[in-house]
């Protein structure tokens, strides 16, 4: 149970999303590190030994806090209230239409290039192996498996994500979320939720339209400049695609939403009573979102290869 | 006395900011209009957002329409939330909003089943009791700190509450619209039962709408009565907080 601690803010900040907050990380650490001391005997390995053990317990309670909401959100979705469903429902739209319709154009060219560039590089480097028939490996092998996922994360995270952090952010210093709570509107259901599906299904999408128009952009090259006609092409890129390669994404688009819309939301409703503190916060958001991306990416794509 | 509305039983929390505790030992009767009085540090907020449920008492127990907030688990605070209205010393307009949609929306996502145009009405009509109305469209950002605690207040009546808690009401208000509010909360007390309690930190007209007169100082009360009575009781250092 919340008590007024010595820290209002970080009461009113539990109260916002039910982090869990009753697991105090410095006390944890404090603890861990306090045994470790005694077992090391002293000398500046202890100082060592304390920020090893904060560090450590801080990041489990980091991902746990994570966890939390995105199990919350879920639970959510499976069961909503039975009031303010046409309210979440228009909030769920605006984010796809943020996070989704409105990364089309700046998606499409980033997609295009980056088509543009592989099978460039490709068409040109292979021959000279002897192995000219892989292009179609090749894209679907960097693009379709890896770096499309990847950018489209990078670039939900710098447009979605931020703006994600930054709006919680500015809505806690201003008391927006205090006021929905006593207004009787959980916070989870009607702010935390709609942002995670909305940006989990963007996220899908954009990450097939990604690869869709960078294998385009590939063929542009490979008929202007390799002379591979379309239909060589296309039989190329499908003799190379398998439904692992298709599950494999949608996977890494549902991981990276999740990953990247738990992250937002989490340090937009971390920012305490400052102004100063959001761009802070944004900033953490990002760099974990990509950290987080890039590790949620080795966990689904190395037991592939093991 | 009708049963309490509100009731601060050994209530004892930290100031923050200050080495003093706030103390309280408070019943409010259902119907009543309660002015907590006092300078700036001196627990009145604190006692409006304990009253809200948001920070719990290190001890005691605050009950309020029957409610014991520290026996609500979860972020779910059942029912009788909504029968609460609440508007802080930051009213928290939802900045993506117009005026028009703040105060619409604790009826579009509480009254669901209401008619659009049934629930457009009733927001006009308050918007209009408070003056409002011609602001209809714009967004916090374009109105000034009285039109804002303004708004959030009819928002905050919506949902028909039984009880209005009010963290400096009158702040950002020219004198006119002070004597707007004291109306707009006199009618509505009018039309249906409604126990407000309202923390304030200097004297204002608002107060001679006030059945009852609390005045704290370092969270303690220092005196409690009607408007006329509490003249006679609290410390000459305060008396120009009752008028």
């Amino acid at each position: 149970m919340l008590r007024p601690s010595a820290d209002p803010c970080r009461t009113l900040v539990a109260l916002q999303v039910m982090l869990p907050y009753n697991f105090t990380v410095t006390q944890g650490a404090e603890a861990v590190a306090g045994s470790l001391l005694l077992l090391s005997g002293g000398g500046g390995a202890h100082l060592m030994i304390e920020w090893v053990g904060r560090k450590t317990i801080a990041g489990y309670a980091y991902l746990a806090a994570l966890a939390t909401l995105f199990v919350q959100a879920v639970l959510d979705l499976l069961s909503p209230g039975r009031q303010g469903r046409r309210e979440t429902l228009r909030v769920l739209t605006r984010q796809i239409l943020f996070t989704g319709v409105d990364a089309l154009p700046v998606t499409s060219v980033i997609a295009l290039l980056l088509g543009i560039i592989i099978v460039t590089q490709a068409g040109t480097q292979l021959p000279r192996l002897g192995a000219g028939g892989l292009v179609g490996s090749i894209i679907v092998i960097t693009v379709i498996r890896e770096i499309g996922p990847l950018i489209t994360a990078f670039i939900v995270v710098g447009r979605s994500g931020t703006a994600i952090a930054t709006e919680l952010g500015n809505m806690s210093v201003t008391r927006e979320v205090v006021a929905l709570r006593l207004m009787g509107i959980p916070i989870s259901q009607f702010v935390v939720m709609p942002r995670m599906v909305g940006m989990v299904l963007s996220m899908l999408c954009l990450t097939f339209y990604f690869d869709v128009v960078a294998v385009f952009g590939g063929y542009l090259v490979a008929d202007a400049q390799l002379t591979i006609p379309f239909s060589a092409f296309v039989e190329s890129v499908t003799r190379a695609l398998s439904t692992t390669d298709l599950l494999m994404t949608a996977i890494k688009g549902f991981g990276f939403g999740s990953a990247v819309a738990a992250v937002c939301c989490y340090h937009g409703l971390a920012v305490r009573s400052s102004y100063t503190e959001v761009p802070q916060q944004t900033t953490r958001a990002m760099i974990n979102s990509f950290v987080l991306c890039l590790l949620v990416d080795v966990v689904v794509t190395v037991p592939l290869y093991l | 006395m009708s049963e309490a509305a509100i009731s601060f039983r050994q209530v004892r929390a930290p100031l923050a900011g200050s080495a003093s505790h706030l103390q309280l030992d408070l019943q409010i009767a259902a119907g009543q209009f309660v002015a907590l009085v006092g300078p700036s540090r001196s627990g009145k907020s604190l006692a409006i957002e304990m009253a809200a449920g948001l920070v719990l008492p290190q001890s005691g127990k605050v009950m309020v329409l029957g409610q014991d907030w520290s026996a609500v688990e979860g972020a779910d605070d059942g029912p009788v939330r909504l029968r609460v209205g609440t508007v802080l010393q930051q009213p928290g307009l939802l900045s993506n909003m117009t005026l028009f949609n703040n105060v619409l929306l604790p009826l579009r996502y509480h009254r669901g089943a209401m008619p659009d145009r049934e629930r457009e009405q009733a927001v006009m009509d308050q918007l209009e009791r408070l003056g409002m109305a011609s602001l209809r469209d714009r967004f916090p950002a374009e109105l000034n700190q009285g039109e804002i605690r303004r708004g959030a207040i009819a928002r905050s009546l919506m949902l028909e509450p039984e009880v209005l808690l009010l963290d400096d009401p009158v702040a950002g208000l020219d004198a006119d619209m002070v004597l707007v509010l004291k109306q707009y909360v006199g009618a509505r007390r009018q039309l249906r039962p409604l126990t407000v309690v309202a923390a304030l930190r200097s004297f204002s007209p608002f107060i001679e709408g006030a059945d009852r007169l609390v005045v704290l100082q370092e969270g303690r009360v220092v005196a409690d009565g009607s408007l006329e009575s509490v003249g006679s009781t609290v410390p000459s250092s305060l008396r120009h907080y009752v008028g």
